[in-house]
């Protein structure tokens, strides 16, 4: 059966479960992308500013016994996703620069709210010490309650506040 | 027969060879991420306004797949479940940041795995979705003393629904099941209903019969979940330190 280059809902989900199937089996975890990010962030600040950053309270412990805070599983994860979905967009002739958007939005509004939405994201996954894919999925398959209660309020923060950004969407 | 897996556990491959299996099973992840739709950040946007909602069904079915494995698996004997990290619940800050990550992913348009694999494809506002992800990280981790205590609040453990329901973990996983498809058909309904049938493909005869063959399997296999009993899964009475972090409580102050 040939879908092309975007799949049903039920078997692509059925594939993000085996690789996180895999990832338990395996190494007895989950899989995530948020905090190879936040890795990232702690290595170019350690570049920047060593002393403070080994001596910071929450990512002092990503240079604990002189370790590398990019010598980590999330962060082979991260570049295995990169590769993944550059070969998936490649073989469908799908590699495109481009400015995903709503008929009626201007790039560069779309640009300044991808910013916003990134910085909210990215200290609302650290306060939820995860993602989407490593709380939400992970803890979700683990029958974890925060996992849970993440999930729905995901799902409750982004209602609040879609009418006001329709028009990007839609 | 020792129980092999988790293989990086046991001891059946060392360290480094579990890291380097790392980068195959990103990229299934990140093949399986294009090919759900979700490097377009319009349709992961789409699911707040019922235009799309693939996001939900696309989580669903991967929460479902990777539960049935994870506690199939153990309950076959093959994996040590004791053994496998276990997400812990601080209940307030994970409510917390879920709302705001929800808030962040409807005006932002990606989740930080989903943008990883838009920059991969070349989507610009990915690219400045992650730089923008990578500053409110940076936020975070400096200024944390500020919201350290609420960070740390909370704290309950590894709990799991069906201690928190006081049902049997057989039965959780049915109820998941039933969640997922109750939810994945009425949301259909809500997308058909507000945005008119305009989605083909979803209403093509081997769509329609593959998915619904997949949702029966899903079906079967909670239902021979429900009746093993909870024993079966998971020794409860013994105390696995592994994955119990520690509280909350005792954790060092930070300096």
């Amino acid at each position: 059966m040939k879908f092309g280059t975007r799949w049903p809902p039920i078997p692509a989900g059925i594939l993000i479960g085996v690789s996180m199937l895999l990832a338990f089996v395996v190494a007895g975890r989950g899989i995530g992308a948020s905090g190879a990010m936040t890795r990232l962030v702690a290595w170019v600040q350690h570049g920047l500013f060593p002393t403070a950053t080994e001596q910071s309270a929450y990512f002092g412990k990503y240079f604990a016994d002189g370790a590398h805070p990019l010598n980590d599983y999330v962060v082979f994860l991260l570049v295995g996703l990169l590769i993944g979905a550059f070969v998936a967009a490649w073989r469908s002739g799908e590699l495109r620069v481009e400015v995903l958007r709503g008929p009626n939005f201007t790039a560069r509004n779309r640009l300044l709210l991808a910013l916003s939405g990134g910085i909210i994201s990215g200290f609302a996954a650290r306060l939820a010490r995860g993602c989407t894919s490593g709380q939400g999925l992970v803890g979700g398959a683990e029958l974890s309650v925060g996992a849970w209660v993440f999930l729905m309020s995901v799902f409750v923060g982004g209602w609040l506040v879609a009418w006001f950004v329709r028009k990007q969407w839609i | 027969m020792d129980i092999a897996a988790p293989f990086a556990k046991t001891g059946l491959i060392d360290a480094a060879t579990n890291l380097w299996l790392a980068i195959p099973i990103g990229f299934i992840f990140g093949f399986a991420l294009f090919h759900a739709g979700f490097t377009d950040s319009r349709r992961i946007a789409w699911a707040f306004y019922f235009k799309d909602v693939g996001v939900p069904v696309v989580m669903f079915s991967a929460i479902v797949t990777g539960m049935v494995g994870l506690w199939g698996l153990s309950l076959l004997g093959l994996l040590d479940i004791s053994l496998v990290y276990m997400l812990p619940t601080y209940l307030v800050p994970m409510a917390v940041g879920g709302v705001l990550f929800g808030v962040g992913m409807v005006i932002g348009g990606y989740c930080p795995g989903t943008a990883i694999a838009a920059v991969a494809t070349g989507k610009l506002d990915g690219v400045v979705f992650v730089g923008g992800f990578l500053i409110g990280s940076l936020v975070f981790g400096d200024f944390f003393p500020v919201w350290g205590d609420f960070y740390n609040s909370d704290y309950l453990g590894a709990f799991r629904l069906d201690q928190a329901f006081g049902i049997s973990l057989g039965a959780t996983v049915l109820l998941i099941i039933v969640i997922a498809v109750v939810g994945t058909i009425s949301m259909i309904f809500v997308q058909d209903f507000v945005w008119g049938e305009k989605n083909t493909l979803a209403k093509s005869r081997p769509f329609k019969k593959l998915q619904g063959a997949l949702v029966a399997v899903a079906f079967a296999i909670g239902i021979i979940f429900a009746f093993f009993p909870t024993e079966s899964f998971i020794d409860d009475s013994i105390e696995t330190p592994f994955y119990i972090v520690p509280r909350a409580d005792v954790i060092e102050a930070a300096p």
